[in-house]
């Protein structure tokens, strides 16, 4: 029998797992994503509060989990915790896990664009005698969001692919499944061949996905599609 | 009637003394012109009266009330006071009716229907009606000066503050904002404007005060400080605007 055939039945047989890790992969996608969204946003709320100590808190916070490697993290918490009694199931560990890690970078793109920001507008926001909140939320986030959307986007793309590493604290995610797969038939290329293909066409669909939020939250006058840029013009 | 009286202002960033005691009074329904060097202080004296910068020592009477020190409500006093910037400051990613109405309607807490029509008004005022639903980056730079004013007129502000307002600008939308300051003056609209620009300067007022080195040095006709002045400052001061294409 043709091994493509055998590794096609071997899939469909075991299609009822492999599923099951794909939505499970989606959903702790879904989920870090949101989570370290919102977190992330008050990261950066407090990276900008008057208060130093607080500013100085959330910066630490910022380089410790952008700088502390992910697997580590995980790793603590679900084989290190337990010695403390703190016994986390590999969905929770993987849920908080990454929402650190990930609200650390969110933070950090949110930084980056608040730099790109005019502080005119602030300081007139200010002269009509706003207050610091709804200048945060009327002037700044809003600008600042639109301005991280492509990094905001990159990340959920990378929060699918880093959803792998789940699996090495026995979260039972599609890569999980696709090693069982190659562990009962051994036919290790096609299988992960298989979850390289998977992963791809998913990433292409977050990627056509996020260029269509790109469009459509632009800020006036910063982008310009590719299509209007003529480079004989002077 | 004055609506502000500024008595001995002084303000020091640091080491260097940038106001060294101002004295300086803006009647209600007046033009008021400052001039003066790059540095001068004209840009700090305009946001110390709307507290965005906090004056070291001295006394602002608004209306007749202090200003200065705490216990006062500094939101408050600034949504009595308009003020344009250089580079005039429009929140981009708002229309221009979004612009003109986010204060009306998050300070003022009017409906977004009330807020619409009333922004709507003021840039009629000033020709943006037709504009009210472009963002800033599709307007040219006298379009969002007068979107600006628009913003700190809807407000109905005691004064407006222009810092520098031309210095953005070609001469024929510096004259265009010209134009528009002579519309509102006529309209009893009281007006502090700090400029460096003599063409702007003489367009909208007849007395100018001219600030040098953090102190009122004179406060005359422009004509009179133009025509070889004794103080050696504003003498050199208007020769150099001359030579100024």
């Amino acid at each position: 029998m043709n091994l493509w055939t055998a590794f096609g039945r071997d899939l469909i047989e075991q299609s009822p797992l492999i599923l099951g890790g794909l939505r499970d992969s989606l959903l702790l996608t879904a989920i870090i994503s949101l989570t370290g969204f919102f977190l992330g946003l008050v990261v950066f709320y407090l990276r900008h509060c008057p208060v130093a100590l607080i500013r100085m808190i959330t910066r630490g916070y910022i380089s410790f989990f952008v700088g502390m490697p992910l697997i580590v993290l995980l790793f603590l918490m679900y084989y290190g915790l337990p010695q403390w009694g703190v016994r986390l199931t590999p969905f929770t560990v993987a849920v908080i896990g990454f929402t650190f890690n990930v609200a650390a970078y969110n933070a950090a793109y949110l930084t980056t664009a608040y730099q790109a920001l005019d502080a005119s507008e602030l300081e007139a926001a200010r002269a009509a005698g706003f207050r610091p909140f709804p200048i945060f939320r009327f002037i700044t986030l809003p600008q600042v969001l639109r301005l991280s959307v492509p990094a905001l986007t990159n990340q959920v793309i990378r929060n699918l692919k880093d959803s792998s590493v789940a699996f090495l604290i026995q979260f039972n995610d599609f890569f999980s499944r696709v090693q069982e797969l190659a562990a009962t038939n051994f036919m290790f290329f096609r299988s992960y061949l298989f979850a390289a293909i998977v992963y791809l066409l998913l990433v292409m669909i977050l990627v056509l996905i996020a260029r269509q939020v790109e469009r459509r939250v632009m800020l006036p006058g910063v982008y310009t599609p590719p299509e209007n840029l003529n480079p004989t013009a002077n | 009637m004055a609506l502000f009286e500024i008595r001995s202002l002084r303000k020091q960033f640091n080491d260097h003394q940038v106001l060294k005691g101002v004295d300086l009074d803006v009647m209600e329904g007046e033009v008021k012109v400052v001039m003066g060097p790059s540095g001068c202080g004209k840009s700090t004296l305009l946001r110390c009266l709307n507290r965005l910068v906090e004056p070291c020592a001295g006394s602002i009477r608004f209306r007749g009330e202090e200003v200065t020190g705490s216990g006062v409500n500094v939101r408050a006093l600034r949504q009595q006071i308009g003020f344009l910037f250089q580079q005039f400051a429009l929140y981009r990613h708002l229309t221009v009716l979004d612009n003109t109405t986010l204060a009306l309607r998050k300070l003022k807490g009017m409906k977004k229907q009330d807020a619409a029509e009333r922004a709507l008004h003021e840039l009629d005022r000033l020709d943006m009606a037709g504009h009210a639903h472009k963002h800033p980056a599709h307007l040219s730079g006298g379009q969002k000066q007068r979107v600006a004013l628009a913003r700190a007129l809807a407000m109905d502000p005691a004064v407006i503050l222009l810092d520098e307002p031309t210095s953005a600008l070609d001469p024929v939308m510096a004259r265009e904002v010209a134009q528009l300051i002579r519309k509102l003056h006529s309209e009893r609209v009281t007006m502090l404007c700090v400029t460096h620009d003599v063409e702007f300067a003489s367009a909208i007022a007849e007395r100018v005060t001219f600030l040098n080195q953090g102190l009122v040095q004179a406060e005359e006709r422009l004509c009179v400080l133009q025509n070889n002045h004794e103080h050696p400052a504003i003498r050199e001061f208007f020769m150099t605007e001359k030579r100024t294409p």
